[in-house]
């Protein structure tokens, strides 16, 4: 490849790239700016995320019975627990008019 | 940056391009390399340190990475691809992180670019008249094993900066909840599986190509891949607790912060020529500014996390130090540990050579006492931990679900004493501790898979397959336990009851070993493509009758350098290895100096490889239920934050 060859190869590859890149800044469908998550919304997914917490380890802790990790006293005590944890979390999102959507 | 700051569309589009170009522009620069590279153009110093005329062809595309700065480019290659995918992956989600993401994988990004155009570039030329052949590549590295190895530790590496990315973005925005971590989890694995296969990989290729009888030597540049993916094991477990207990937040922070540093100080190592290596680059200006970068990413990242720690708050406390949460905890505080272990034992020398003038050395016996006081601990947690419940078990739960792992760890290790085991007791333990961890995992699939038999019915496979699929993390995550289960068996009885024999050899006279005996039958000598092999037939028997054959040489390559090329004879059956080296061919009449090892179980070393690449295979995997899940917690909140 010649020289003459290469630097027009390398001119088109960089012309090609910055019209790439700048292309979207000189779009005129701007779009509206992206919203960042408010307070509330951020204890929402708090609270969702302790509710999934909770299911999850009703989850396991059925799985834990079926395998024999934990025996059917141990299984109650910790159903209760962690049933008062996840209607603690739904009810602070009823408050925060949040529907459930698994329920 | 400006699109986190100004939450402007626009931008962000522009950025996302911004990494495709990149990505582009990097792979036109590695295809202009390799084409240099197999034509032999000597302008480029790359091309005149690293090949010759004669070299077979795939090596002389693989010497790209064989050179500091063809590596560099390649690393900036991989980089920007994992930057890129990750750009496409989350352009409609974690819109408040990803600007911030593109911000610090942008920032690892130009720090490379500028190592590879103004400190160490990969097109220098030669200076003076251009060569008419090349140096010639070293001969160890002429091997199939170097066009998979590299490639694959810096995969792993290079992937740790997008957990560390998501890390940093969540500490910036206060996103601190669980979703950052469902972004990484899977490219945490990426990482964390390529560098456990690059450093069996590169094992093997110390195995047959170094020709010393070992895979693993503790050289300061394989600990450098240890470290970071003890690291990242410590995250993968400690991330269950914090997805299903809200516990461990700062903790999992500092081990993403930890297991990237580690990265950077591994590339380090790698390329600055302050330890020797036969892995490592000679000495370049590059090692002091990738100090600066790591001094900067440590500086940056703790500061950050002191600044956000009140948003860090655990959601629960530790109910008791009997529960699968406190073995996680264990587990990381001991992987840790051994990291930090072989950090010392890597950074001593140079920090004594820094202070004294003297480079201390600090041999395998410190990693192998460290490796016993840590990992027999990590390999017996590796069996605790999936048996014992979340939150506590109590002692009758604990003895009906550890009873017959126990019983058969102690009987194996009898039975093996019986055998004659007993001259290595942290070999023996090891051993024992492996049959209690597979018993264990025996016990998890087969009370999983009738559990889901008894609620779904069908047949035991198909049960089995309903388990795997229902729950990847978990299952997968047992069979690299396994994995694990069968390294530590190849590791153990290939190190611990291993025989070794050297003997000078004149033709007709024999050797013996391990039941084995060598006859030298003569000197042969055979032409390569581009080197002169010159090699012993020994003929070898067992019980008396005729065993195969083993041909160890030397290769003198027409550039003048000299490799040893050994010979092995592995039985499929047992996974033995019986290995010959030639030391030195017979050049004064007194024979042929050989050493002959015979390596039991090592094979299984190979396997646990396989069988690791498995179920990394079966974790990685998406999981349609989770991605359900995923999407009913934080779906509508993240659409409300896009209208």
């Amino acid at each position: 490849m010649s020289t003459a060859a290469l630097v027009v190869a390398v001119a088109l590859l960089v012309t090609g790239a910055v019209l790439f890149v700048a292309w979207p800044l000189a779009s005129p469908d701007a779009g509206p700016p992206e919203q960042v998550l408010s307070d509330r919304d951020r204890r929402v997914l708090e609270l969702r995320e302790r509710r999934d917490e909770a299911y999850q380890g009703l989850h396991d802790l059925e799985q834990e019975l079926h395998t024999g990790k934990i025996t059917p006293a141990d299984y109650e005590l910790e159903r209760g627990r962690l049933r008062a944890e996840a209607a603690a979390a739904l009810r602070e999102l009823d408050g925060l008019s949040e529907p459930d959507p698994l329920r | 940056m400006v699109a986190g700051l100004r939450r402007d569309r626009r931008v962000m589009r522009s950025v996302q391009n911004a990494f495709a170009a990149a990505f582009v522009s990097a792979l036109v620069a590695i295809a202009a390399l390799e084409y240099g590279l197999v034509t032999n153009d000597y302008s480029l110093s790359v091309v005149f340190e690293h090949t010759s005329r004669n070299l077979p062809l795939i090596y002389k595309m693989t010497s790209l990475w064989a050179s500091q700065e063809g590596s560099l480019l390649l690393w900036l290659t991989v980089l920007t691809g994992a930057a890129g995918i990750v750009m496409y992956q989350n352009r409609h989600r974690n819109r408040e992180l990803v600007p911030w993401v593109a911000a610090v994988l942008g920032g690892i990004a130009v720090f490379f670019a500028g190592l590879a155009a103004f400190v160490s570039s990969p097109f220098a030329h030669v200076p003076g008249a251009v060569p008419t052949d090349g140096s010639g590549l070293d001969p160890s590295l002429q091997n199939p094993y170097m066009a998979a190895h590299p490639p694959m530790l810096y995969l792993g590496y290079v992937s740790m900066a997008v957990p560390f990315a998501f890390a940093m973005a969540a500490l910036i925005t206060r996103r601190t909840d669980a979703r950052w971590l469902v972004s990484v989890r899977r490219w945490t694995l990426v990482s964390w599986t390529a560098l456990g296969i690059g450093m069996l990989l590169g094992a093997h290729w110390a195995y047959v190509e170094i020709g010393w009888g070992g895979y693993w030597a503790w050289d300061p540049v394989e600990s450098a891949a240890l470290m970071p993916w003890l690291a990242a094991t410590a995250f993968l477990h400690s991330v269950m607790v914090q997805e299903k207990k809200g516990m461990l937040k700062v903790w999992n922070m500092v081990l993403v912060i930890t297991a990237f540093s580690l990265c950077i100080f591994g590339d380090f190592l790698t390329r600055s020529g302050v330890v020797q290596s036969v892995h490592s680059f000679v000495q370049s200006a590059v090692g002091p500014w990738l100090l600066g970068f790591l001094a900067l990413v440590l500086a940056a990242s703790i500061s950050l996390l002191i600044v956000r720690l009140p948003t860090l708050r655990a959601d629960h406390k530790l109910e008791s130090v009997v529960s699968r949460e406190a073995t996680f905890l264990f587990n990381n505080l001991l992987l840790l540990a051994l990291a930090f272990a072989v950090l010392w034992g890597v950074v001593f020398p140079i920090l004594s050579e820094a202070a004294r003038g003297v480079r201390a050395t600090v041999a395998t016996p410190y990693y192998d006492f460290f490796l016993v006081i840590f990992g027999l601990p990590l390999l017996a947690l590796t069996g605790i931990g999936p048996l014992i419940a979340w939150r506590r078990a109590s002692p009758g739960s604990l003895w009906r679900t550890f009873r017959w792992p126990v019983i058969s760890g102690l009987a194996g290790g009898a039975f093996l004493a019986l055998l004659g085991l007993g001259s290595s007791p942290a070999g023996l333990t090891a051993l024992s501790l492996c049959v209690f961890v597979t018993v264990t995992i025996g016990m998890e699939f087969a009370r999983g898979t009738a559990a889901r038999r008894a609620i779904a019915g069908g047949s035991w496979p198909r049960a089995l397959r309903d388990l795997v699929n229902r729950n990847r993390r978990r299952y997968g995550g047992y069979v690299v336990h396994l994995a694990i289960v069968l390294l530590v068996v190849g590791v153990t009885a290939s190190s611990a009851y291993s025989s070794v024999d050297e003997a000078n050899l004149g033709v007709g006279q024999s050797m013996r070993i391990d039941g084995y005996t060598l006859r030298n039958t003569g000197l042969f000598q055979r032409r390569g493509p581009n080197y002169r092999l010159e090699y012993v037939r020994l003929q070898v028997y067992k019980g008396g009758k005729p065993d195969g054959i083993l041909e160890p040489g030397l290769r003198q390559y027409d550039t003048g350098q000299v490799g040893n090329e050994v010979d092995i004879r592995s039985s499929l059956l047992t996974g033995t290895d019986l290995y010959s080296i030639l030391q030195a061919p017979d050049r004064n009449g007194s024979g042929v100096s050989v050493k002959v090892l015979v390596n039991p179980a090592v094979g299984l070393v190979w396997l646990a490889g396989v069988v690791f690449a498995l179920g990394a295979l079966i974790t990685i995997w998406p999981d349609p239920r989770e991605a359900r899940q995923l999407a009913r917690r934080y779906g509508e909140l993240l659409a409300r934050s896009e209208a």
